[in-house]
């Protein structure tokens, strides 16, 4: 999917509206004038406001999507940061000769205590009931390189996530324009009419 | 957002991004808010393992270091636990400013938008 700028903050004078699409998601267009964008689009007021309101439900799936993207990272960051930790505390006792002693969770409740002599390698869970072995500087630069990852995917999901609501806000603000446009007309109709 | 009562003033472009910046800080601030919560549990979480190190003589602490608590000599565990409350102390006070000026820059963009649109916008919590 091609990729458009990330810059939806600030547009060119050339283009005022900014990106066409960001990642897939449709940029809406700025009216800049009601009665020509109804004109132009050869809607009815009606056809108009519906096409806008099944947008912004498009929009809304589309949240929801992103924002259980974001949570599903969210938690992912602090697990990798904690996994760093006990490589690095392995790898801190791994010199002194002393052995870790931790207490463990057996089931919940049930706790038990493990040695551990001399660690010159840990395991890592990868994910699709996958184990895999690393010494402890290979899982120290996977972890890192994993936490980098997350991190630089969080930051575009974040972008993204703004994007998204700008384009809601637009499409927000152009349909109470489509509407008091509609209620101006009307009025102005039966003020001629009354007169 | 918008009051439909038909009045007159036009939304250009300008208008729309400053909707837009003032509907992302909002977002920015609400999280903030949820950030701020958790880092002032934290704080306190911290600050009660503290003192609870003070009050317990034991040698050999058990510190929680992801799923599981590894036994530690109590000196070490003061050190990361000090590190640890710096940290918090830290964060929170970055997450307290950055929503200080979420809240200028707010109050700057509703001066604005309410300044051009008067009654036709509503830029109040509901």
């Amino acid at each position: 999917m091609a990729a458009a700028s990330a810059s939806s903050s600030s547009p060119s004078p050339s283009s005022p509206q900014g990106v066409a699409e960001r990642r897939g998601i449709p940029a809406a267009s700025f009216v800049e004038d009601v009665e020509t964008y109804l004109k132009q689009s050869g809607l009815d007021v009606n056809s108009s406001l519906a096409f806008l309101q099944e947008r912004l439900q498009q929009y809304k799936i589309v949240e929801m999507k992103l924002l259980a993207q974001q949570r599903d990272l969210q938690a992912k960051i602090p697990d990798i940061e904690k996994c760093l930790d006990i490589v690095a505390t392995l790898q801190a006792k791994k010199g002194s000769g002393e052995a870790l002693i931790a207490d463990f969770e057996v089931s919940e409740g049930i706790y038990s205590r493990a040695r551990i002599e001399d660690a010159d390698s840990v395991c890592l869970w990868l994910g699709a009931n996958v184990m895999l072995e690393y010494s402890c500087e290979e899982a120290d630069a996977l972890l890192k390189k994993n936490l980098e990852n997350a991190k630089a995917s969080l930051e575009v999901l974040v972008a993204d996530l703004q994007f998204l609501r700008d384009q809601v806000t637009i499409t927000q603000v152009t349909i109470a324009r489509v509407y008091n446009w509609d209620v101006h007309q009307r009025r102005t109709k039966q003020a001629t009419k009354e007169t | 957002m918008q009051q439909g009562d038909g009045s007159e003033a036009q939304v250009t472009w300008e208008d729309q991004q400053n909707i837009n910046r003032f509907g992302r800080l909002n977002n920015r601030f609400h999280e903030l808010e949820d950030e701020i919560k958790l880092a002032k549990e934290s704080n306190e979480s911290l600050e009660d393992a503290s003192n609870e190190l003070i009050l317990s003589d034991e040698d050999v602490v058990r510190f929680q270091i992801g799923e599981v608590f590894a036994h530690m000599p109590r000196e070490e565990v003061e050190i990361r636990l000090e590190k640890m409350k710096e940290d918090a102390s830290k964060d929170l006070e970055r997450l307290e400013e950055e929503k200080e000026s979420v809240l200028a820059q707010m109050a700057e963009l509703k001066k604005i938008l309410y300044g051009k649109f008067k009654d036709s916008i509503n830029l109040e919590e509901d």
